[in-house]
């Protein structure tokens, strides 16, 4: 099994946000899967905590939810950007570049 | 703007998730499990056997419990939760002492319900606005502090009507002024032509009344100057809402129907707002007329003409711009411009002087005005500053009682703090618990002032007809009792949260009974209870001197004796009779003489008047002697028997008989003062002077002087009074008075007969005892007195409970310690003494702080005394008195528990 990083506090948002863009609709338990997939399970996500972060965003209505049925035919909540949620989305990415960036400027700089 | 409506879309999400918390709940378990069987699923497709496979999945998801708890956070309702827990644990708690809960919700129930009762009635009579347009710019000219008709170049309070017409023209400080007649307004007309004469209260006003405050009418139209013209006025008339609902029942075809006064039958025109009830605040008129009608409807004054009977108030809506000192200025230069202009105006010097002293003041008339008022609102002050006092009492006992609770808790406490519940959330659930019994108790306050209100309006109308004050809940009394409400949280709920937040954990976990009950805690207690005897002190002071101040006042010196008369009213306008009519000497004697020979009446009198009902005054003038000498007298006329009725003492010459009649001479009988003061130098039998009354010409005899009595009020001092005999004065008798032995009730019925066989359609009202009638005049007294004794036995018997209670937990705390001392020899005797003497020391300290703080108090309500100085001597004694043996009695029972403490059981339970 490959090692594993903790996910860099405040990026949970972004990744549950860029993932939904990506797939358009899925339930939890997609995002979780895609999420380590797309990084190639560098990146652990303690999987649960994906769930509070859908209802905050709920909340804040980045995302939309509808049941549905997925393919083992059992009932799932599948989530889906809103507007707002593509606004935040863009919000979130910038703000991340700009960290990320000057945190590169940092180490370069040694 | 899109914020705003993000902000409102998640408000609306957050309330949804709200309404429906168990479907929200029930989602998100699905959205876990579903989770953990597909990870589990995964593995398992992998290789894995399934009970790794399922241990796994529940490794990478992490722990439910927290992140369920996480999820619901997110919705943002946990406050809401942990509020409606601690509520419910809270309620649990209180539950759990029902009698503890019990007595703390009746203090806090009598304590906010007696605030917000009294508060209603301030209201009503200070503090609200009159239901008018714009009432802050009406301006009343003077005080309204005289009634009825005064003559005299004196008179700042009232006004003839010739004066208010040429005023009206010339003023220019207001947009309009209108005109009342002031004083008794209480006639008897008849309704739609039916035969019972019904009681009714009028109010004669100018045309411009209506349109000066602004109010509309709901139903036709209200009065105006073309039904008010002198020559020809209208007889037309304004109802208000409430006695068109009380004689007419709200019937909606009102307007065209016809009430007849007198001589004289009223169209009903037009009906007012239910708020609406005139000007003057506990005296609502039921119907308004024309003041040109004054003449013909009783009591048929006569200043609608007569250039100087004055008996007006004039009120006007202040011009925009023109300030309260210019239009006071105006009004005062009219004044003295158009008095002097008057044809039959011939001021003596005197009258020059008093004319150029003169000074009209203005009184805003926002919250209309009121005599109730001004007797009331002295004693309401105090009255509410006393159960104010009261309520801190109250709140005190909470403060101890959550104090015994919490220390009781404290392990409790100390066990969740040391769980790691932080100091902030045990504040927390100790306010919600104190506001939940603050809560409880501000709705029984409310329910208590519902009760108390009308019971109060009782007591101030005093036999009267209850006085017309909306006491009703409104906005204002609850935002008041909400706040009551909430202080009192503060105040018995901060103290011992605080505190028992914060234990000494160690200690309080080790939990042995500390040895002697002396911690910090039971230091604040023991001061709660000192501030308690305190307070008492104060209230128990005051209603004491309140009390004996009520006892002077029932024993001064009247100089009539009261006891024994019966008196009531007769309204001869209503009847048919004028002023001046032959036919009233007639009819006064025929009374007089029917009412005499009934059995058991010892004497009786028609007069103008008896004790307390206004005046007809004027200034008294001796022909060719000094006019530096000035009297102004109460005018009074009467029947023969009038003094010995009343039993006045004559101290010279004669009293009035039949040789006095209208033929013969006029002649006076007076007053010792006036005597005194006309005639200093030697006996006024056989001199003559002379009243200022443009009606009554020519000079008057004083054939006998009687003594001095009180004619306003107990607590004023005797007046100037003249008497003058009916037979030579036509004027309006409206008073019987009565003289009897025996049963009042048998009396009464019988007088009433024998009036009604001398003329049966005169109607008789207010019909009652002459010592009842002088003690109403002092009801102000009297309401002070008894509300004030009530809230210093409340205050006082709160204050027992208090030192019952905390007696009561001392001594369970500290049983053991009683047991090691009675094993160790202590007589019972002395143990009860320990726990006297801890009572007794708390008293103390209570009245060494209380006295010069109830002497400090009694400044305050000195002015409302009768025959008391502040430092009264006896009621601070009595105070005293009350507060110890109160207290012995409450300490009584603890100490008689501590007493029989058994040492083996006190011993084993350690």
């Amino acid at each position: 099994m490959p090692e594993r990083d903790e996910i860099p506090p405040g990026t949970l948002y972004l990744l549950i946000l860029k993932t939904l863009a990506r797939y358009g609709e899925l339930h939890g338990f997609e995002v979780a899967n895609s999420i380590q997939h797309t990084t190639e399970d560098v990146l652990q996500v303690e999987e649960g905590s994906l769930y509070p972060a859908l209802q905050r965003m709920l909340i804040k209505g980045w995302v939309t939810a509808r049941w549905g049925t997925t393919a083992g035919n059992r009932r799932a909540r599948y989530y889906q950007l809103t507007a707002a949620g593509r606004r935040q989305l863009t919000v979130e990415i910038s703000q991340f570049e700009r960290v990320m960036g000057a945190i590169t400027r940092v180490i370069r700089t040694a | 703007m899109s914020w705003l409506i993000a902000r409102s879309g998640e408000l609306t999400r957050r309330i949804r998730t709200l309404l429906h918390r168990d479907q929200v709940a029930r989602d998100l378990a699905e959205e876990f499990q579903l989770h953990l069987d597909l990870r589990a699923q995964q593995q398992t497709a992998q290789g894995s056997n399934p009970h790794d496979a399922q241990a796994a999945a529940r490794r990478r998801f992490g722990n439910p419990t927290r992140l369920r708890e996480q999820s619901y956070e997110a919705w943002g309702w946990r406050w809401l939760e942990t509020l409606f827990q601690d509520a419910q644990y809270g309620l649990r708690g209180m539950l759990r002492s029902p009698g503890i809960t019990l007595v703390a919700l009746l203090s806090l129930a009598l304590g906010i319900g007696a605030n917000t009762a009294l508060f209603s009635l301030i209201d009503a009579v200070m503090l609200r606005s009159l239901p008018v347009d714009h009432p802050e710019q009406l301006v009343l000219l003077g005080t309204a502090g005289e009634r009825g008709t005064v003559s005299g170049f004196d008179v700042t309070d009232l006004f003839s009507y010739p004066f208010f017409q040429l005023f009206q023209q010339r003023n220019r400080s207001f947009i309009s002024t209108a005109a009342m007649v002031s004083g008794d307004r209480a006639v008897h007309g008849f309704i739609d032509g039916r035969r019972e004469a019904v009681p009714m209260q009028v109010g004669l006003v100018s045309g411009s009344y209506f349109s000066t405050l602004g109010v509309a009418t709901i139903i036709g139209r209200p009065l105006d100057d073309n039904d008010n013209r002198v020559d020809e006025p209208q007889p037309v008339a304004v109802i208000s809402d409430s006695w068109w609902k009380r004689a007419y029942a709200h019937d909606p075809a009102i307007l065209g129907r016809r009430i007849k006064i007198d001589a004289t039958t009223f169209t009903i025109i037009g009906v007012t707002p239910p708020e609406f009830f005139g000007v003057e605040v506990g005296e609502a008129p039921d119907l308004w007329l024309p003041l040109a009608f004054m003449p013909a409807v009783p009591p048929h004054r006569t200043c609608l003409k007569e250039d100087l009977e004055q008996c007006l108030f004039i009120f006007g809506r202040l011009r925009p711009g023109v300030s309260f000192t210019q239009a006071a200025t105006e009004v005062n230069f009219l004044r003295q411009q158009i008095l002097p202009g008057f044809p039959d105006a011939h001021l003596s010097p005197q009258d020059w002087k008093d004319l150029k002293g003169l000074h009209i003041p203005l009184t805003s008339m926002s919250g209309g005005f009121s005599g109730l008022r001004r007797q009331y609102s002295g004693p309401l002050r105090v009255l509410i500053a006393i159960a104010g006092l009261v309520l801190l009492i109250a709140c005190t006992n909470l403060a101890n009682l959550l104090l015994a609770r919490s220390t009781v808790r404290a392990r409790e406490l100390a066990v969740r703090q040391a769980m790691g519940a932080n100091r902030a959330r045990i504040i927390r659930q100790l306010l919600v618990e104190s506001l939940l019994l603050a809560s409880a108790g501000g709705l029984l306050g409310i329910a208590v002032a519902q009760l108390a209100a009308p019971l109060l309006l009782r007591m101030v109308s005093a036999g009267r007809d209850v006085l017309s004050l909306n006491l009703s809940l409104n906005s204002r009394l609850l935002l008041f009792s909400l706040a009551l409400t909430f202080a009192t949280t503060l105040l018995f709920g901060i103290v011992p949260a605080l505190r028992a937040s914060r234990p000494d954990l160690v200690s309080s976990l080790k939990e042995k009974q500390s040895p002697i009950g002396a911690g910090s805690g039971t230091l604040l207690a023991r001061s709660l209870i000192v501030s308690q005897v305190v307070f008492s002190i104060i209230l128990v002071a005051a209603a004491v001197l309140f009390l004996r101040s009520l006892v002077n006042l029932a024993n001064s010196e009247t100089g009539f004796n009261p006891q024994n008369v019966l008196r009531l009213n007769l309204d001869l306008g209503s009847a048919g009779y004028l002023e001046n009519d032959p036919r009233l000497a007639l009819l006064y004697r025929g009374v007089e003489d029917r009412v005499a020979a009934l059995p058991g009446v010892r004497a009786a009198s028609l007069s103008t008047f008896t004790f307390h009902e206004g005046s007809w005054s004027g200034p008294l003038s001796v022909p060719g002697a000094d006019s530096q000498v000035q009297v102004s007298a109460d005018h009074n006329v009467v029947g023969n028997d009038y003094f010995r009725t009343m039993q006045i003492p004559l101290i010279a010459g004669r009293l009035f008989g039949s040789q006095d009649s209208a033929s013969w001479p006029k002649v006076a009988v007076v007053s010792q003062q006036i005597a005194r003061t006309l005639f200093p130098k030697d006996s006024a039998i056989g001199r003559h002077y002379r009243i200022a009354d443009s009606s009554t010409e020519g000079d008057r005899e004083i054939i006998g002087v009687v003594g001095d009595v009180k004619f306003e009020g107990v607590d004023e001092p005797p007046t100037p009074i003249d008497y003058f005999p009916y037979q030579q004065n036509p004027r309006y008798l409206h008073d019987l008075e009565v003289r009897y032995t025996g049963d009042d009730g048998a009396i009464a019925a019988a007088v009433q007969h024998a009036i009604h066989q001398t003329n049966p359609n005169l109607p008789i009202y207010r019909v009652t005892t002459l010592e009842e009638q002088v003690a109403r005049s002092y009801t102000n007294h009297r309401v002070t007195a008894q509300l004030s004794a009530f809230f210093g036995l409340l205050a006082a018997t709160l204050s027992a409970i208090g030192i019952y209670g905390l007696m009561s937990y001392m001594v369970s705390r500290r049983t053991s310690e009683i047991g090691i001392r009675m094993a160790l020899g202590a007589e019972r005797l002395h143990i009860s003494w320990l726990v006297m003497r801890e009572i007794l020391t708390l008293v103390a300290i209570g009245i060494a702080v209380g006295v010069p703080a109830a002497l400090l108090a009694n400044h305050a309500i000195v002015s409302m005394l009768f025959g008391l100085t502040a430092s009264d001597p006896i009621s601070l004694l009595a105070a005293i008195a009350i507060l110890v043996v109160i207290a012995a009695i409450a300490g009584y029972l603890p100490a008689r528990r501590a007493a029989r403490v058994e040492p083996i059981v006190a011993l084993r339970y350690e």
